[in-house]
């Protein structure tokens, strides 16, 4: 489950829409803590502690995939080409600012060529300059899929101008067996400290994507060891360091000497030592939190506070925020088993009010009205989603049924990953399904459930799902969540887990990819979405919300670049424990 | 009673003398008594043979003499004097210390009553150490003499054998040993060859025999096998159901025993040397409840003989123990107006015919 | 004796090297896909194939147990594919015999993985056992000794309520309420003799190993009651009476010389379970030993790991079962055949 979660919250999106409530953070009723302002009271020094439950996967830029990792990473370690900065407004951070750049980057030939020139003066921590050849020597590691893993090099592969093989994979296979290298060094070339992609289609919002996720981050070659180097954290940024990573317990990152003048304001650098804790489980990270003495006055955590501590949090207010997270959770339909009317009656039973409140209630979540999250460019209400009574409406399901002459009862699964919330919310549905002529039977799996919905011959009907944006754009999500073209294969059905295949959604798709200009891109997308409620090919559920609570010394801001977790990069301690 | 009565009028004070010993145990049921007013004497030097069945209180009162009892739920009453000191008296700590040094004790199976973990030799030198102030060396020397002394072969080397590396033979003789370590003036040996070969029997009870006139200790020997006291004792006790039913020097109860419980016991023992016309005749009956022991003499459920009293006396009345015709030395518990000629005429012809035709 | 030992430990080797066979046989078989799990979002067929590659899973299931096997006898080098490592030879990660394998989910040898953890194990299993076996042996003896009475019904009614309470609950409780809550015990932090000095790496042990030490401790006052009841039925101890030894001195040399042999049997076999990591106790304390290791190994189906720890934790009661027939050998003279 565990890993199934990190998966699902592999979101780097910096956020358009994070409605003001949960970005200004403060003028929800719940959320009247001093997390507004950017200055509290925080000053430079002390030891924060930053609390972890389960082990962090990688240090590895090119081989981070999960959000908070990854914000981590540019906000203490390592500087990108272009960055998200500290505002809490949405739309102004979803603008990459410069970073190791001179400037946001230029294209040419409508998005297929983009070009970077490298700052002067930014060293390594060991004292040596940042080059343009090490951001090309990053780039490259993500062609050796066979010992990077676990990363985004799944979009490197697809957008740079390199030949496939027969097997459709590039014929660069990476920098250690250089197999391919000419035709690398001729997509990604190196002209004095400027850098120039070039790629096989338009990529309009590429600085976006690279602010997002790290796939172009510089890197060493001196430094490569592959696998061995995944704990190694070789910084440019403000902190380094101290000793060894350990993947079970953590590590402490101290001021690294070589870090100079920083224009993007997003790092602040307020802690002399950050010391990372791994392993306690979060309900005793928070009961120390709750109790708030000792060195817990000086500690955040990015796991959540879990629904069974929420009572306590009336007592903490000033020490807690609730924003809204970057993820939809969505109910799939197999579109190859459900006729449209069975879909169309089952959405319109969906009782995600039911849901909401086996789950947490209004801290926990907010109903979901697309599976695009608001945070996402282009974002709008779908009036499909919007039009169902959030308490589900049986009666009207009950005759859409009736009306295309379904039999009745009609019998099907709802297979979801089993916990014990997740149970009380699939029977919160299950009531309103079986009110609207369904026999529903619940079928939770265990971690068998993800690779199961994955299989081109499950003959399942109705399950749960989860998904967040790679970067603030639709294209990462409609497209890797219903694009039969793209997901679908002989051994496995990628994302499309409902089997869905839209001709005319497909066709909008393509015309967003082919399209040089964002607006453009972004209307195309939405009218696929539209098609998407159409053909009732998903039901959009919630949009889980944030519950962070620090230590009384903490300082703490959540941001769009931070995708909603404590972000690094502005955290401060009011006084030393 | 009149036990006390004909024993007071011997003018020394015995080496030991117990009166009127009880020893009961409550139990959820009620109360077993397991002995009931068990009264004698024994001289230094001498040997007691105590028999009777399982259950008949004899290990249970030599327990009581060694205050094994503490501990237990026991009741003890009575009085065992040892030498002049009533040992029922004695805080535990001092039965302790006179527990090895003065009484003495060995037991049935010489295999379970060592402990399987450590020498011969670390035991019975333990022996010797808890009531001598000596050196682990010294008492290692000595346990190699005793060892020697009860006829170990190579007692040098064998004192560090464990007990399983010993046969039955030589653990007997090593528990001999440790018994008689502490030269005490008391050694009560429970059965002491029951667990043994035949063969091996004698030879222990030679070396008991000898090791005696050694030491000059007085021996309980307590024993269910005649053959045994016939050797060994000067005076024979029967224990019946808690209680004593004959006492008297062991020729005069083997030649004229004067309770059908006796003739009972002799009835039983196989004579190899007897002929083919004796006939073993076992007692009928099981040994009785102590919790519910019959009313009048215990033995009249299984008595072959009651008939012979008259009236009914033998199920209402508990007959004292008394002398009988044989003088006051031979006491006996027994309403028989003259049990010698039913002895002569009915018992022993039966089992030992050759005895009535040489007479 | 000697060639007791040796059967003994050859039965061991061959025990050892089928369970390591049927631990991966086992893994293959479980029909979720290790490779689906280290490789991330958007994971394409392609990606996930060369994933399972990465991770050392793509040959068949005996043929990756053969790679292990000569592992153990003459160490590997990582990555798997030979041409990757002549070609980039920085890449290579030498694991000497005995190699228990690379895990590509830590970055690390499984031996180096387990070098880290042992100790923390190690510690915990000694400190618990000594706890448990001075306690447990100690209020066995004084419930045997007042037997009946209300010090032994205590004791008794006491150890059973705790042996019927779930490790996690009484380390929850010690965690949470004594040293969260109330302050009353700093939180344990694992902290070596080499970084923190004795005294720390004591303290810091003391809420886990006793924790650990309840549960052991209520079933051994129970155990020891019970072989000191037996042992103190014995004739033998009736002879030790009746040589005058003082009570202290029949109880300690002649009744629980009698019955330890049990009492060693369990704890060295409890002890060789504990080596191989107190799961619950390590989890909840956040102890990064063998349990730990264990239970990350599961969660992120990391064969390598897995393997190396079963194989250890098989070898170690293994060991615990030969070292006990030993201890037979030195407690009970009996056993010592020539």
């Amino acid at each position: 489950m565990a890993s199934f979660k990190k998966r699902i919250i592999a979101v780097t999106a910096g956020s358009l829409l994070l409605s003001g409530a949960l970005a200004a953070c403060g003028s929800s009723d719940d959320n009247k803590g001093d997390g507004g302002g950017k200055s509290s009271g925080a000053s430079k020094g002390g030891t924060l502690f930053f609390k972890v439950e389960d082990p962090i996967d990688h240090w590895d830029p090119q081989r981070t995939y999960v959000g908070t990792d990854i914000s981590k990473q540019s906000r203490l370690v390592y500087r990108e080409l272009v960055t998200f900065g500290d505002s809490d407004d949405p739309v102004e951070s979803a603008k990459p600012i410069a970073d190791l750049a001179t400037d946001t980057g230029t294209s040419e030939e409508g998005g297929k060529v983009w070009k970077f020139t490298v700052r002067d003066g930014v060293k390594w921590q060991d004292g040596k300059p940042v080059t343009c050849e090490d951001v090309k020597y990053g780039a490259s590691r993500n062609f050796a899929t066979d010992v990077i893993t676990g990363g985004p090099s799944f979009y490197v592969l697809s957008y740079l101008d390199i030949p496939a093989d027969a097997d459709g994979t590039p014929k660069y296979k990476g920098p250690y067996t250089k197999v391919g290298q000419d035709l690398y060094d001729k997509a990604v070339t190196c002209e004095g400290n400027t850098i120039t992609y070039r790629f096989n289609k338009p990529w309009p919002d590429f600085p976006l994507a690279i602010a997002a996720l790290h796939m172009m981050s510089p890197y060493r070659a001196d430094k490569d060891q592959g696998d061995k180097s995944n704990y190694q954290i070789f910084s440019n940024g403000p902190y380094m360091l101290e000793g060894t990573w350990d993947k079970a317990s953590g590590g402490t990152l101290v001021r690294n000497p070589e870090y100079g003048n920083d224009e993007t304001d997003s790092r602040k650098a307020l802690p002399d030592k950050i010391t990372f804790q791994i392993g306690d489980k979060q309900e005793t990270t928070y009961d120390a939190l709750f109790a708030d003495s000792g060195t817990a006055k000086c500690t955040v955590s990015d796991n959540r506070i879990p629904p069974s501590m929420f009572s306590q949090i009336p007592g903490a207010q000033d020490r807690y925020q609730n924003p809204e997270s970057p993820y939809v959770d969505y109910l799939w339909f197999n579109t190859k088993k459900l006729d449209l009317p069975v879909r169309q009656a089952l959405a319109t039973a969906t009782n995600r009010e039911g849901w909401i409140n086996a789950g947490g209630g209004d801290r926990a979540y907010i109903p979901a009205y697309s599976v695009v999250n608001p945070t996402v460019a282009g974002y709008k209400e779908n009036p499909v989603y919007k039009d169902i009574p959030l308490a589900g409406d049986p009666e009207a399901a009950k005759k859409i049924l009736s009306d295309a002459g379904v039999k009745m009862p009609y019998k099907l699964d709802l297979r979801y990953p089993q916990s014990d919330t997740a149970d009380k919310q699939a029977a919160a549905l299950k009531a309103t399904w079986d009110k609207a002529g369904f026999a529903v039977s619940l079928s939770p799996e265990g971690d068998v459930y993800y690779s199961n919905i994955q299989k081109p011959d499950h003959n399942y009907d109705v399950g749960w799902a989860g998904w967040g944006a790679d970067w603030p754009s639709p294209m990462t999500v409609l497209p890797p969540l219903f694009d039969s073209r793209a997901n679908i294969t002989s051994g496995s059905l990628g994302q499309d887990y409902g089997k869905y295949v839209g001709k005319d959604f497909n066709a909008k798709i393509s015309e967003a990819q082919n399209s040089t200009d964002l607006d453009a891109q972004i209307s195309a997308l939405q009218a696929a979405d539209d098609i998407l409620a159409k053909d009732m090919v998903y039901m959009p559920l919630e949009i889980s919300k944030f519950n962070w609570l620090a230590g009384s010394n903490v300082d703490f801001h959540v941001t769009p670049a931070s995708n909603s977790f404590p972000d690094l990069g502005l955290i401060g301690l009011k006084g030393s424990c | 009673m009149d036990s006390m009565a004909s024993r007071a009028t011997e003018p020394a004070p015995s080496f030991l003398s117990v009166r009127d010993l009880q020893v009961h145990f409550p139990t959820s049921d009620g109360l077993v008594k397991a002995v009931n007013g068990l009264t004698f004497d024994l001289e230094a030097g001498k040997t007691l043979g105590i028999v009777g069945e399982s259950g008949s209180g004899k290990s249970v009162s030599s327990l009581a003499i060694m205050g094994l009892h503490h501990g237990t739920n026991a009741q003890i009453s009575g009085e065992i004097v040892l030498e002049g000191t009533d040992l029922l008296g004695l805080t535990p700590d001092e039965m302790r210390q006179r527990r090895g040094r003065d009484v003495a004790m060995i037991f049935q199976d010489p295999l379970s009553a060592m402990h399987p973990y450590y020498t011969v030799g670390n035991q019975i030198a333990e022996a010797y150490q808890v009531h001598h102030d000596v050196s682990r060396g010294a008492a290692k020397k000595r346990a190699i003499e005793m060892l020697d002394r009860v006829g170990i072969p190579n007692a040098q080397q064998r004192v560090d054998d464990y007990p399983h590396q010993f046969s039955g033979g030589m653990r007997q003789r090593a528990m001999i040993a440790m018994g008689l370590i502490n030269d005490p003036g008391l050694l009560i040996a429970d059965e002491p060859t029951t667990a043994l070969d035949v063969t091996v029997q004698a030879q222990i009870l030679d070396l008991l025999q000898d090791l005696q006139r050694e030491f000059n200790s007085a021996i309980i020997i307590i024993t269910h096998d005649l053959g045994v006291v016939a050797e060994m004792a000067d005076d024979v006790l029967v224990m019946y159901a808690g209680r004593a039913v004959e006492h008297g020097p062991t020729n005069e109860i083997l030649v004229h025993p004067e309770m059908p419980y006796t003739w009972g016991l002799l009835s039983s023992v196989p004579d190899v040397t007897a002929d083919t016309d004796a006939r073993l005749i076992p007692i009928p009956g099981n040994p009785p409840s102590l919790l519910n022991p019959p009313s009048g003499c215990s033995f009249h459920p299984r008595c072959p003989h009651k008939d012979k009293v008259p009236g009914d006396l033998c199920r209402t009345t508990l007959p004292d123990l008394v002398p009988g015709q044989r003088g006051p030395g031979h006491t006996k518990r027994c309403h028989l107006a003259d049990p010698e000629s039913i002895y002569q005429s009915e018992i022993l012809p039966e089992i030992a015919p050759d005895l009535v035709e040489e007479r | 004796m000697f060639a007791f030992i040796v059967r003994r430990v050859i039965a061991g080797v061959i025990m050892l090297i089928v369970m390591s066979l049927v631990t991966f046989l086992l893994f293959f078989a479980s029909p979720v896909d290790p490779a689906q799990f280290a490789c991330g979002k958007n994971c394409s067929p392609a990606i996930k194939e060369q994933t399972r590659k990465a991770l050392g899973y793509q040959k068949p299931a005996v043929e990756q147990w053969k790679d292990f096997m000569v592992g153990i006898f003459k160490g590997r080098d990582y990555p798997d594919d030979p041409a990757l490592r002549k070609a980039a030879p920085q890449l290579v990660a030498h694991c000497p015999a005995p190699c228990f394998g690379y895990s590509v989910l830590n970055s690390k040898t499984v031996n180096e993985e387990i070098k880290r953890a042992f100790p923390i194990t190690l510690s915990l299993a000694v400190f618990a056992l000594i706890l448990w076996l001075l306690g447990g042996v100690a209020l066995g003896c004084i419930a045997a000794l007042t037997k009946g009475s209300f010090i032994d019904r205590g004791l008794v009614g006491i150890s059973l309520v705790l042996y019927a309470f779930p490790t996690f609950f009484i380390g929850l409780i010690l965690l949470k309420f004594v040293s969260i809550k109330w302050g009353l015990w700093d939180k344990p932090e694992y902290t070596s003799i080499a970084d923190g000095g004795v005294f720390s790496w004591l303290s810091n042990l003391f809420l886990p190993a006793v924790t650990l030490a309840v549960v052991f401790m209520a079933a051994y006052v129970r155990m020891t009651r019970a072989f000191v009841l037996e042992a103190m039925s014995e004739d033998y101890i009736r002879t030790a009476n009746a040589k005058g030894l003082s009570k202290g001195r029949v109880l300690v040399k002649h009744t629980l010389r009698g019955a330890l042999t049990p009492i060693v049997t369990m704890a060295g076999l409890d002890f060789a379970g504990l080596l191989a990591g107190a799961i619950i106790t390590e989890y909840v304390f956040n102890f990064n030993g063998l349990g730990k290791l264990v239970v990350d190994a599961n969660r992120t189906y990391d064969l390598p790991t897995i393997i190396g720890t079963v194989v250890l934790a098989a070898t170690f009661v293994i060991v615990a079962n030969i070292v006990v027939d030993l201890l037979y050998a030195v407690i009970d003279p009996r056993v010592r055949v020539a």
